[in-house]
């Protein structure tokens, strides 16, 4: 009887450790994903103003600057 | 049309409660005017009495009052309730209308908007050709954009807007499969905008919208999605996904809405289809989306997250704002006796601009930032009338480019800048918090912090949470600050009410010189 409790308390551990693992790993998914919205953005911080900067004359920083936040 | 009266059933401030043999849409107006319609199968809980259905949360606060409750079974004469009824305390009628006096109605997705039903021909005419001209543009600018949603459903059906519609949409199918190429084309799709004279807002990475000036000075909002597939699988903007195949949208065909010629799907009934279900003929007032999850969860991840209370402060600002003093908080007082003169204040999170107009006051440069956009344009005004010279700038600490963008230009100023930011870090959070570091970092110095600490409810509507202190400094410290001074015990809170426990910090940070 013993050896039975202690396999259905295994076995509801372990349904309820797969749950967490899984609920973990829809987690970590999903942090997955945001990802691409975050290198979506640095590029478009380097393509768009980095890039701009690096090109031109030291005089026109704040302008090009100003321009891309207003672009966003 | 023959009215059968049934028995009157509850209505109180919780919701109301229809027969459980109603099954079909039902329409709620208060005094005459629409305001919601619901399914009770599918927005009701069955109750012994019937369906119960509760108001939505939107409507909430504004049901404070007396007003004529008529709920009505959607085209088949059903009257189940049609009486006066008192919500919450209030001794006036019940209103539900924006800041111009507009009527409000709960629309599809849950909130409240300005339905075509009350708009005259002239504000109509001028919708359908700004939307036109949307989609001119956005043709122009290289992506297939076409109309669609509510706009195309009434265009199809009956040539005219869907009376209890609120707004327009129009999609563009973008060529892209990865979500950083679709959020980039956004971009580019919203500079185009701005260069051909549009003002946009961003809702997330695959959506903005075009503010149309009508008639009158009212703004309307065209909603610019996006569309696109990911190994085969279709995604459109909102929350749609599933199997849609390329030529229901391609080559675009047109369909004439209120005598105005607009590009629409190549099998616009299609789409409508995928979009409504097989029923998308008849009218629903009451319709909701039935999103497969897994697919609201994709573009959720891809596309979303760095905005997601800002709805909420704005409607916060709207109906909460007058409890916000006008007068400069202590914090302000505090910080300004540790400045130097020269000092550029920097208000992160500047609110109403209480604080930014007395540092402004007091001669110092002030840059303004705020996510909110009422709350910019009501500190722009409460500076300009007090003749001080506004510099109020969006920023979203959620969207690392707006955070950037602010730390090269604060870079660039002049004087020394200090950040300033009092009761900002209990409003955001932990990507939002490392944000704020990081932009301390890029400008160097000074950084003032106001929060509230230790245990108790959150505040605003639980929009500002209290935070615990030794944590936060841990976490700055991690980026490179060092405590100059840390001050805690009771205070003014955020509304200037007794609080027990404020946290004050004043830190600094070595400016970067290397990327």
């Amino acid at each position: 009887m013993s050896d039975v409790r202690s396999a259905l308390v295994r076995a509801h551990h372990h349904r309820r450790g797969v749950r967490a693992r899984l609920a973990a790993l829809e987690q970590e998914v999903q942090e997955q994903r945001q990802l691409n919205r975050r290198v979506a953005e640095l590029t478009d911080v380097v393509a768009e103003l980095l890039v701009p900067l690096a090109r031109n004359e030291p005089a026109v920083v704040d302008e090009i600057v100003e321009r891309y936040r207003l672009s966003i | 049309m023959t009215l059968t009266v049934e028995p009157t059933r509850l209505v109180d401030g919780t919701g109301v409660v229809v027969p459980l043999t109603a099954t079909g849409p039902i329409t709620v107006s208060f005094d005459g005017q629409h305001i919601w319609s619901f399914r009770p199968s599918l927005d009701g809980v069955p109750r012994p009495r019937g369906w119960f259905v509760p108001w939505p949360a939107m409507l909430r606060p504004y049901l404070d009052g007396t007003t004529r409750v008529t709920v009505l079974g959607f085209g088949n004469g059903h009257v189940y309730v049609d009486e006066e009824v008192r919500l919450g305390a209030g001794e006036g009628r019940v209103v539900v209308r924006d800041g111009r006096g507009n009527p409000l109605a709960v629309n599809k997705v849950g909130t409240l908007s300005r339905a075509f039903l009350s708009d005259d021909d002239e504000t109509r005419s001028a919708i359908l050709l700004g939307t036109a001209r949307v989609l001119a543009d956005l043709t122009e600018a290289g992506v297939p954009a076409y109309l669609n949603y509510g706009a195309l459903l009434g265009a199809v059906r009956d040539g005219v807007m869907i009376s209890h519609d609120c707004d327009t949409d129009v999609c563009y199918l973008s060529r892209h499969e990865n979500p950083v190429d679709v959020v980039r084309e956004s971009y580019r799709l919203e500079r185009a905008m701005h260069a051909r004279g549009w003002r946009t807002s961003r809702m997330s990475g695959g959506d903005f919208k075009v503010a149309l000036r009508l008639p009158g000075g009212r703004t309307e909002q065209v909603d610019v999605f996006v569309a696109f597939y990911v190994e085969g699988r279709f995604f459109q903007l909102g929350n749609r996904s599933g199997s849609l195949p390329h030529d229901v949208i391609l080559p675009l065909s047109t369909v004439e809405l209120e005598g105005v010629t607009f590009p629409a799907p190549a099998r616009p009934e299609a789409m409508l289809e995928f979009l409504y279900g097989a029923q998308w003929r008849v009218p629903d007032p009451s319709f909701r989306y039935l999103d497969p999850p897994d697919g609201v969860r994709r573009l959720d991840g891809w596309l979303r997250g760095f905005r997601s209370e800002q709805p909420r402060w704005h409607r916060w600002y709207a109906t909460q704002g007058w409890s916000v003093p006008r007068r400069r908080s202590t914090f302000a007082r505090w910080v300004h006796a540790r400045i130097p003169r020269e000092a550029v204040v920097a208000d992160v999170g500047c609110g109403l601009g209480r604080d930014s107009v007395f540092f402004a006051a007091t001669g110092h440069r002030v840059v303004s930032f705020d996510c909110v956009a009422d709350a910019r344009s009501r500190t722009t005004k409460r500076l300009r009338s007090r003749g001080l010279a506004p510099d109020v700038r969006k920023l979203q600490v959620n969207e690392l480019r707006t955070v950037l963008a602010a730390g090269v230009e604060l870079g660039l100023e002049e004087g020394p800048v200090v950040l300033y930011a009092r009761q900002l870090l209990g409003c955001i959070d932990d990507d939002g918090r490392r944000n704020v570091w990081r932009l301390a970092r890029m400008v160097g110095g000074s950084v003032f912090l106001e929060l509230s600490t230790g245990s108790g409810p959150a505040q605003a509507d639980g929009l500002l949470r209290r935070l615990d202190a030794a944590a936060v400094v841990r976490e700055a410290e991690a980026y490179g600050a060092r405590v100059v001074e840390r001050t805690v015990g009771p205070e003014h809170g955020p509304l200037d009410q007794p609080d027990h426990e404020i946290t004050r910090l004043h830190l600094t940070f070595a400016k970067e010189t290397h990327v």
